[in-house]
C-alpha cells in the first residue's frame, strides 16, 4: 500500500507541477518590456537543431531568414521583374543598364548586434563565402550563367559587383541581392588568406583551376560546419538560445531600423509534421504561420480560432499534370489535349486546394497573373481547355482511341489505364488525383492512383521515366528563364551549360518528358522550345515577352502538361495580440515576417 | 557466481556477434533505399529559384560530408568506425559527428519513456493484483476492462486524443516539444517545472498504453499463482493475508521483470509515434528525419543504437532472471 500511495504521491505531483507552472499559452504577447512575445513557425524547416549554429549556410542552422538573418536585399518576386527588392543590408542599389553590374550602398546606420557597424568588407567576405557554397551569383562553375566576375569596395559603405559578360543573365542583381550577409569579424577564420587569388585560378581551365575548385568547394564545407561562438546579428533580432523544441530571438536594438520593430521577444516553434501547424494554429498560439495544405475542415476550425486571419496573395507557382510522351498513347498529342477537356479543373482544386490555388484558365506555362502582363492579348487567344467531354472524345478519336462498352481503349485495341503516380505526404497532389481518376473514370477513361514512399524516391523514378504521367511544379517564378526551365529544361531533354543548349534524347539524362526536339507551331512555325527558353536567361524583360508569347503557344498547343492550378499564397495571421499586418495581395507577403517587422509593419494591439 | 560469470560471458560474445551482423545488414539496408538524396536536395534547391549550376554545387557541397570510395570501401570505414565508436559524419547537420546528433537526441527519448515505462509497470502491477484477487467482484471486471480497453487502443490514438483534449480543445497542458525556451535552462524552479509540464502528456500517453500490458499480464500470472500448492498450504497455515499477498506478488511478478527489461531495451526505438505528436525531439524523430534526408550516416546510427539497446536488454534480462530466481541461477530446476 505504501508503494501505491508513492506512485498516486507522484502523479499528484506532477499534475500540480503542470497546473501552477502554466504554460507558453499563457504568455503569449504578455512578456517583455511591452512589445510583447511573437510566436511563429518556419514551414520551410522542419526540426530545429538546439545544437545547429547561428550559421546561414547550415542546413539545420539556427539564422532565421529576416529576423537574425540578413540578406543584401530582399527579393519582392515582382510578377515580371527579378529585379525588385527592399532594402535589407543595402539602403539602395544600381544596376547598370545592361546588367553588367550593381552598386550597393549600405545602410548608413547599420550595425551589428554587437554594436560595431556593417561595412563594405562585411559584405566582400559573405560574398566570398557564397562562391564556397553555391549561389546563383557566385557559381564557380565555369560559364555559369549571371555569375559575378568582380567584388570591389569602393568605400566602408559602398561595393560594386560586375558580372561575367560572357554569359549573362537578367536575374544577375537577383543573384546579388540574394546573399546573405555576415560579421567579417566573426565569421573572417572560415576563409583563406589566399582565397581570392584561389578563387580566380578557379576561372581558368586545366588541372590548376580544377584543383583551385576542388578546394573551393572543401572550404564551402567548412562553411556548412562554422559555428560563431554566439549570434551576431544585423538583423532586427538575434538568437539568445535554442532548445529542440523552441528557439528564441531577442529584439537586436541596434538594428538600423529597431524603432519600428515592435515585439521585444520572438519565438520559434519546432514541428515534425503539419498537425502540429494545424494544432497551434487552432489553438490560436501562432501570431503568424506561413501556408501548410491542409483539409477542408481544419481549415474551417483554424478560422475559428479567436483572431485567427488568413492573407492571400500570389504565389509564383503552378503545378501542372505532365506526361511521359515515351509511353503510348501520350505520345500522341490529341491524347494530352482529350485528357484537357476531360479533366474539370475547377473540381480539382476545389477538391485539393480549395484554399491554396485557383483553377488555371489555360495552360500557358505561366501562372495566371503574371501571364496577362507577359503575353498581353495573346493570352485570350489561346485554347482554354474547358472542361467539355465532346471535345475530349473528339481528340481521342482523332488519336485513334476505341470506345468499347463505354471504355476507351488503346488503337489496337488493348485496354488503357492513366497511372498518375504522386509522393507520399504530398495530400493535396494526391487528392487532386483521386479526384481526376474519379473524373476519368465517370468518362469511360480507366484510371489510377499510385503514391511512392516520398519526394526523394518520386523524384529519381520520374527522371528514370517510370511513371506514365505525374505531377510537376511549374511556372516558377519571376524570372522568365525559371519560369519555362520547368516546361523545357533538363525534365524535358534540354541542358544549358554555360549558356550552350543541349539536347538529350527521351529516357536519357533525365529527360523523362520526351517532347519533340522542334515542335510546329501554330501561326508560329518552327520552334525549338529548349533553346527559346535558354534565350530568356539573357535577354531584357521587352526582349523576353514575345519569346513568352511563342513559349506559352507551345505549351498551349503541345501540352507536356495541364496546368491544373495556380497557387495562392496563403499566410496565417492572428489578431489577438498584433495588428499592422499586410494588406491582401501585399507583396510583402511573399517574404517572411521578419522583414515585415524591418519594415515597419506589424504593430503592438492596443 | 562462477555460473554467472560464464552466462555473462556467453552473452557478451553473442552480443558482439548480433550487433556486428545487424550493423552489417543495416548498412547495406540503409544504402539500398530507393530515392537519390542528391537529385532531391538539388531540385528542392532549384525550385527555391536557385539557378541550376548553383543548385548542384551547393549540393556537392553538403554532400560531401558523405563517404566516399566504393560500396565496400565504405563498409570497411564503417566498421573500422564501429571499433572507435566513430558513426561517421550527418549531411544534415553539416559534418557534425553522428555520435553526438544521438546523443542529443537521446536523452529527449529516454526520459519521457522510462518515465512511462516505470510508472505504467508500477501502476499496472499493483492494480493487477487487486485486479486478480478482486477478480469476481466489480472493481476486479473493472481494472480487467480497463485494462483490455487501452491495451487495445494503439498509441498514436492515445496521443492524438490527449494532444486534441489538453493541448487544443482546452489548452491547459502543452504538447509542442519538451521545454519552454522562455526559461532560462539550468536548475531553477521555472525551467524545472516546464520540463515536467511538458513532459505530462507524453509520459501520461506512453503509461497509458503500456499499462494495459501490464494489468494483464500480472492478473494472469497472479491468478496461476493462486493456484500453486504453497499458497494453499500458507493458508492452511493460517498465515496472514498480507505476508500471503507479499508472496503471492513476488511469485507473479518475475516473469514481468522479463517484459520490464524488453520494454527497457526498446526504450530508444519504441517512442516514434509520441515524438511525433508532441514534438518531442528524440530518436524516433531524428530516425525519421534521417530516413527523408537520405542521411546515411545517421540512419545508421539510429538503427544501431536501437538494435544495440535491445541487444544488452536481452543480456540483462537474462542475467537478472539468474540473479533474481534461483532455478535458473543453479541451471536447474530447484526441488520445492
Amino acid at each position: 500500500m505504501k508503494r501505491l500511495a508513492a506512485v498516486v504521491a507522484l502523479l499528484g505531483l506532477a499534475t500540480a507541477t503542470a497546473a501552477c507552472s502554466g504554460g507558453p499559452t499563457n504568455k503569449s504577447g504578455g512578456s517583455g518590456s511591452g512589445g510583447g512575445l511573437f510566436t511563429t513557425i518556419d514551414v520551410t524547416r522542419p526540426g530545429l537543431d538546439a545544437s545547429g549554429p547561428a550559421n546561414p549556410w547550415a542546413p539545420k542552422g539556427n539564422s532565421f531568414l529576416g529576423y537574425n538573418g540578413m540578406k543584401l536585399g530582399w527579393v519582392k518576386n515582382h510578377m515580371t521583374d527579378p529585379n525588385q527588392f527592399y532594402p535589407g543590408i543595402a539602403a539602395s542599389w544600381e544596376i547598370a543598364p545592361d546588367n553588367s553590374s550593381i552598386t550597393l550602398h549600405l545602410q548608413p546606420n547599420g550595425k551589428w548586434s554587437d554594436g560595431k557597424p556593417v561595412t563594405a568588407e562585411d559584405v566582400k567576405l559573405s560574398l566570398g563565402i557564397a562562391y564556397t557554397t553555391g549561389s546563383t551569383a557566385f557559381a564557380i562553375t565555369p560559364g555559369a550563367a549571371g555569375a559575378a566576375a568582380d567584388i570591389q569596395v569602393v568605400d566602408d559603405k559602398t561595393v560594386k559587383i560586375t558580372q561575367d559578360m560572357s554569359n549573362p543573365s537578367a536575374k544577375f542583381a537577383r543573384g546579388v541581392m540574394d546573399s546573405w550577409v555576415v560579421p567579417a569579424h566573426v565569421w573572417s577564420s572560415v576563409l583563406p588568406a589566399d582565397f581570392w587569388d584561389k578563387l580566380k585560378t578557379s576561372r581558368g581551365t586545366g588541372a590548376d583551376a580544377d584543383k583551385a575548385r576542388e578546394e573551393i568547394l572543401a572550404i564551402g564545407q567548412k562553411v556548412l560546419a562554422f559555428a560563431p561562438p554566439k549570434d551576431v546579428s544585423a538583423g532586427p533580432f538575434v538568437l539568445e538560445r535554442v532548445n529542440p523544441g523552441e528557439a528564441l530571438l531577442l529584439k537586436n536594438k541596434n538594428f538600423y531600423n529597431a524603432a519600428n520593430v515592435v515585439p521585444d521577444q520572438v519565438k520559434f516553434l519546432n514541428y515534425s509534421g503539419n498537425e502540429q501547424i494545424w494544432n497551434y494554429l487552432s489553438a490560436g498560439k501562432l501570431d503568424h504561420s506561413g501556408f501548410t495544405a491542409m483539409p477542408t475542415d481544419v481549415m474551417n476550425r483554424i478560422k475559428q480560432a479567436p483572431g485567427s486571419n488568413v492573407i492571400k496573395g500570389f504565389s509564383p507557382v503552378a503545378v501542372g499534370m505532365a506526361f511521359n510522351q515515351s509511353k503510348k498513347p501520350y505520345d500522341n498529342v490529341h491524347v494530352r489535349r482529350g485528357l484537357a477537356y476531360l479533366v474539370d479543373r475547377e473540381q480539382v482544386t476545389k477538391v485539393a486546394s480549395p484554399e491554396g490555388g485557383t483553377p488555371a484558365v489555360t495552360t500557358s506555362g505561366i501562372h495566371q497573373k503574371p501571364a496577362q502582363e507577359w503575353i498581353g492579348s495573346e493570352l485570350a487567344a489561346l485554347e482554354p481547355y474547358k472542361h467539355d467531354v465532346a471535345k475530349a472524345e473528339a481528340e481521342f478519336k482523332e488519336a485513334g482511341l476505341q470506345k468499347k462498352d463505354g471504355k476507351w481503349t488503346l488503337a489496337d485495341g488493348k485496354p488503357w489505364k492513366v497511372t498518375m503516380t504522386a509522393p507520399n505526404g504530398f495530400s493535396d497532389w494526391i487528392s487532386a488525383q483521386e479526384n481526376i481518376k474519379s473524373q476519368l473514370v465517370e468518362n469511360g477513361v480507366d484510371a489510377e492512383v499510385v503514391t511512392v514512399a516520398d519526394y526523394p524516391v518520386y523524384l529519381e523514378e520520374i527522371a528514370a521515366g517510370k511513371y506514365d504521367v505525374g505531377f510537376w511544379l511549374m511556372a516558377l517564378g519571376p524570372a522568365p528563364y525559371d519560369i519555362y526551365q520547368r516546361l523545357y529544361g533538363t525534365s524535358n531533354g534540354w541542358t544549358n551549360v554555360a549558356g550552350k543548349v543541349a539536347h538529350s534524347a527521351p529516357g536519357k539524362a533525365g529527360n523523362w518528358m520526351g517532347s519533340a526536339e522542334e515542335i510546329d507551331v501554330e501561326g508560329v512555325g518552327k520552334v525549338n522550345p529548349g533553346e527559346l527558353t535558354a534565350k530568356l536567361n539573357a535577354v531584357s524583360a521587352e526582349e523576353a515577352k514575345p519569346i513568352m508569347a511563342q513559349l506559352a503557344k507551345t505549351a498551349n498547343q503541345d501540352l507536356p502538361a495541364i496546368q491544373l492550378w495556380d497557387y495562392v499564397n496563403t499566410q496565417f495571421t492572428n489578431t489577438t495580440r498584433f495588428s499592422g499586418w499586410p494588406e491582401q495581395d501585399a507583396d510583402v507577403l511573399r517574404l517572411p515576417a521578419g522583414v515585415w517587422m524591418q519594415l515597419g509593419l506589424v504593430k503592438k494591439k492596443q | 557466481m562462477v555460473v554467472i560469470a560464464r552466462r555473462l560471458a556467453g552473452h557478451l560474445a553473442r552480443g558482439v556477434v548480433m550487433i556486428l551482423v545487424v550493423a552489417t545488414i543495416s548498412f547495406f539496408i540503409v544504402r539500398s533505399i530507393p530515392g537519390d538524396p542528391v537529385a532531391a536536395h538539388t531540385q528542392k534547391l532549384i525550385e527555391q529559384g536557385m539557378a541550376p549550376e548553383a543548385a548542384a554545387q551547393a549540393t556537392r557541397v553538403l554532400y560531401g560530408f558523405q563517404p566516399k570510395g566504393s560500396l565496400w570501401e565504405q563498409y570497411g570505414d564503417y566498421l573500422h568506425g564501429l571499433l572507435t565508436f566513430d558513426l561517421g559524419q550527418s549531411v544534415t547537420h553539416a559534418g557534425a559527428p553522428v555520435t553526438d546528433v544521438l546523443a542529443e537526441a537521446a536523452k529527449w527519448t529516454v526520459l519521457p519513456v522510462l518515465a512511462g515505462t516505470l510508472l505504467s509497470f508500477l501502476v499496472g502491477i499493483i492494480l493487477g493484483v487487486y485486479a486478480a484477487i478482486k477478480r469476481t467482484g466489480k472493481l476486479g471486471d473493472a481494472l480487467a476492462i480497463s485494462g483490455s480497453l487501452l491495451h487495445g487502443v494503439p498509441q498514436y490514438v492515445l496521443g492524438l486524443l490527449l494532444s486534441a483534449i489538453f493541448a487544443t480543445l482546452i489548452p491547459i497542458l502543452p504538447a509542442d516539444g519538451p521545454v519552454d525556451i522562455l526559461f532560462e535552462p539550468g536548475f531553477n524552479a521555472g525551467y524545472i517545472a516546464s520540463l515536467f509540464d511538458h513532459a505530462v502528456l507524453p509520459v501520461a500517453t506512453y503509461a497509458l498504453a503500456a499499462y494495459g500490458g501490464w494489468i494483464l499480464a500480472m492478473k494472469s500470472s497472479v491468478v496461476t499463482v493462486l493456484g500453486d500448492d504453497f499458497i494453499l498450504a500458507a493458508e492452511l497455515r493460517g498465515m496472514k493475508r498480507s505476508i500471503i499477498f507479499r508472496y503471492i506478488a513476488r511469485n507473479a511478478i518475475l516473469p514481468l521483470f522479463t517484459i520490464l527489461a524488453l520494454s527497457l531495451g526498446l526504450l530508444l526505438g519504441g517512442a516514434v509515434f509520441i515524438e511525433r505528436i508532441f514534438n518531442y525531439p528524440g530518436l524516433g524523430l531524428l530516425l525519421i528525419e534521417s530516413i527523408t534526408m537520405r542521411d546515411y550516416a545517421l540512419m545508421g546510427g539510429a538503427f544501431l543504437i536501437i538494435t544495440v539497446s535491445i541487444i544488452v536488454a536481452n543480456i540483462v534480462a537474462d542475467l537478472f532472471y539468474s540473479v533474481i530466481d534461483p532455478r535458473v541461477r543453479s541451471g536447474e530446476e530447484v526441488s520445492a
